[in-house]
């Protein structure tokens, strides 16, 4: 337990030194509010869903990249490849929770009519996906600029593509605007349960991806043999 | 004749003296040898340089190669925490030492 | 004139050391220190050092009966780390072809070879982060890595990382920074600063990463080139630390390019493909 609360208080520190990723998670989200307040408030939310989660992942990518050459000898020096992983992933998701605090609050003040309380379940569900997501582009893609383009690819996907295709549920963050339109256009209640689903899904999904792969990456390979030797 | 018997004294204490200046301010050898030629405790470095191994063997100080600016690599002395705690017991017993030789020297001194 | 005595007198001395069993680590330390003090005081070395066979006997004499922690070398321990029949291949290229290797307790082993010969990725191998094509490696004990790049990160301070390897070795938050530090003063480093690791010059991180390595005092210690960067009294603490780190028992292994300090080492495995494969333990005399 102390060793995955280490990893987590680290990756927290290493992302709080990280000035311009702090403007960037603060801001990017209202950015993308505040081009679409303007419009039908279904958009703006939906926009400042998405601007969460995309911080988030961009973060949890930066985190990833940051500690792919120092976790072979972490792993050398007494970490289980899971304290590695779910310490990082604490640390993104505690990140995550608290931004979605003051952007739940925006929306529930400044949109009449909105149900706030979906409004938090989308951001928190977007926050669970983005942090295993940008931790899995971190650990497939060598560098954080291809990483930041997957990203990029993504989000943009996301934006355009029509959201009743069955193709658009392939999408990480579709959980969003499904609970999203639940929570603007006051429709039944399976669009929240569909996104629930969806997002926790996703989640349960891409962190067993991450684990997978970061268990295979930090495995001891078996030519290496401990025990006394003669 | 004079000269030797100082130098018969100084061999008994010459570690002491070299582990004081040391402790004073972490030094290179030919620093140390200035400080006690000033001091008026000259010695020949073919004396000073054993005294330090010595005294870094026992732990008493720590040494560390270090550049400094445009000259060659120094090997710098520092005292250790044995080496205060040695120094300062052993200041004491000199000091009890010294007095001990002043009364008796004082007796024909004065007589 | 004087210099050219004193250059003469301190060939004799060195001759004089080794004839008086001093390890050849230590003989050359001392040979720098006398020169280091001629070339200040611009004495001439018979006027101050004596005959270079007194001085000689009055160094081994200070030294003791081979306690000091330069003392020759000690019967070495169990073997810590075996590598048996190595090999591996990137594309076509052959760059580790049946290589053996042992190190013991107590014992230093350099990889030395051009480069791209292979002296990291056997490394690599030895602590079981990449896989070879064939051959095996036998462990006894922990192991302590230090990557030739990238095993720090730019935005913790040097502490952060003592307290992360520290955790990862069981050791307290106290226990790993005091540890840290202290094993950093020892390479001429004052890690209290708060400085990112970032900002830290390229020889200062390399000594983070050395340190970071050590911690919690593993039995075997595989360094890729852990001193680059370093100037050269660094570099002479840098191997100061390894003998005594190798007097205390450990295993250790370091991939070097430069052969200047092969002397000092146990065993030399050249990896240079046209050199034999397998390293004999050598051990050259002083100068």
């Amino acid at each position: 337990m102390t060793k995955l609360y280490t990893v987590a208080e680290m990756t927290g520190r290493e992302i709080f030194r990280r000035r311009g990723v702090l403007v960037l998670l603060l801001t990017l989200p209202l950015a993308f509010y505040l081009a679409r307040r303007t419009d039908h408030s279904g958009q703006a939310v939906r926009f400042v869903l998405l601007g969460v989660s995309w911080a988030v992942s961009v973060v949890a990518l930066f985190a990833g990249s940051a500690s792919r050459a120092i976790e072979p000898r972490l792993r050398l020096s007494g970490y289980r490849s899971h304290q590695l992983y779910l310490g990082r992933l604490a640390a993104l998701w505690g990140i995550g929770a608290v931004l979605s605090v003051p952007y739940t609050l925006l929306v529930a003040v400044d949109q009449d009519a909105v149900r706030s309380g979906a409004v938090a379940v989308a951001m928190l569900l977007g926050v669970a996906v983005a942090a295993p997501l940008g931790l899995l582009l971190s650990a497939v893609l060598p560098r954080e600029l291809e990483g930041t383009l997957a990203l990029l690819i993504v989000i943009g996907l996301q934006m355009i593509i029509d959201p009743s295709a069955t193709v658009a549920r392939s999408l990480p963050f579709w959980s969003s605007r499904e609970i999203a339109t639940y929570a603007v256009d006051h429709v039944d209640s399976g669009y929240l349960e569909r996104g629930v689903l969806h997002g926790l899904g996703f989640m349960i999904g891409l962190t067993v991806l991450v684990a997978v792969i970061s268990t295979l990456r930090l495995r001891r390979r078996p030519h290496l043999r401990v025990m006394p030797i003669q | 004749m004079e000269q030797e018997r100082r130098s018969q004294w100084l061999r008994g204490v010459l570690d002491l003296c070299v582990l004081a200046m040391v402790a004073e301010q972490e030094s290179y050898g030919y620093q140390l040898a200035q400080r006690l030629e000033r001091a008026g405790l000259g010695v020949p470095g073919g004396t000073l340089y054993p005294v330090l191994l010595r005294l870094q063997r026992t732990g008493l100080v720590e040494a560390q190669w270090r550049e400094s600016g445009s000259g060659p690599a120094r090997k710098y002395y520092r005292i250790t925490a044995a080496g205060v705690r040695m120094l300062r017991q052993a200041s004491l017993e000199w000091t009890e030492f010294v007095g001990q030789v002043e009364l008796v020297l004082r007796k024909v001194a004065t007589r | 004139m004087i210099e050219a005595h004193n250059n003469q007198w301190l060939a004799a001395l060195a001759v004089e050391l080794r004839r008086c069993g001093v390890a050849p680590d230590l003989a050359h330390h001392v040979v720098h220190e006398v020169a280091t003090h001629l070339r200040d005081s611009g004495e001439a070395a018979s006027q101050v050092f004596g005959t270079p066979a007194a001085y000689a006997a009055a160094v081994a004499d200070s030294l003791g009966p081979s306690t000091g922690i330069y003392q020759a070398r000690r019967p070495t321990g169990q073997v810590r780390l075996a590598v048996r029949g190595v090999s591996k291949r990137y594309g076509r290229r052959s760059v580790l072809r049946n290589v053996d290797l042992t190190v013991r307790a107590g014992e230093i082993a350099a990889i030395v070879g051009a480069n791209g010969c292979g002296k990291s990725t056997l490394l690599r191998i030895c602590a079981g982060i990449l896989s070879p094509d064939s051959g095996e490696v036998f462990i006894d004990g922990r192991i302590g890595y230090c990557p030739q790049e990238g095993g720090t990160y730019d935005f913790l301070l040097p502490d952060e990382h003592f307290v992360l390897v520290g955790a990862g070795r069981g050791m307290s938050r106290d226990q790993a920074v005091s540890d840290g530090r202290r094993q950093a003063g020892h390479l001429g480093w004052d890690a209290r600063e708060r400085v990112l690791a970032r900002h830290l010059s390229g020889g200062t991180r390399q000594k983070l990463n050395l340190v970071m390595s050590s911690l919690g005092d593993p039995e075997i210690l595989l360094l890729d080139e852990p001193y680059q960067g370093f100037d050269r009294g660094t570099y002479l603490d840098f191997w100061d630390q390894l003998w005594e780190w190798r007097n205390a028992g450990r295993a250790i292994v370091v991939v070097t390019h430069l052969l200047n300090h092969l002397d000092r080492v146990d065993t030399v495995l050249d990896l240079t493909p046209s050199a034999p494969v397998t390293g004999v333990g050598q051990r050259r005399a002083e100068p």
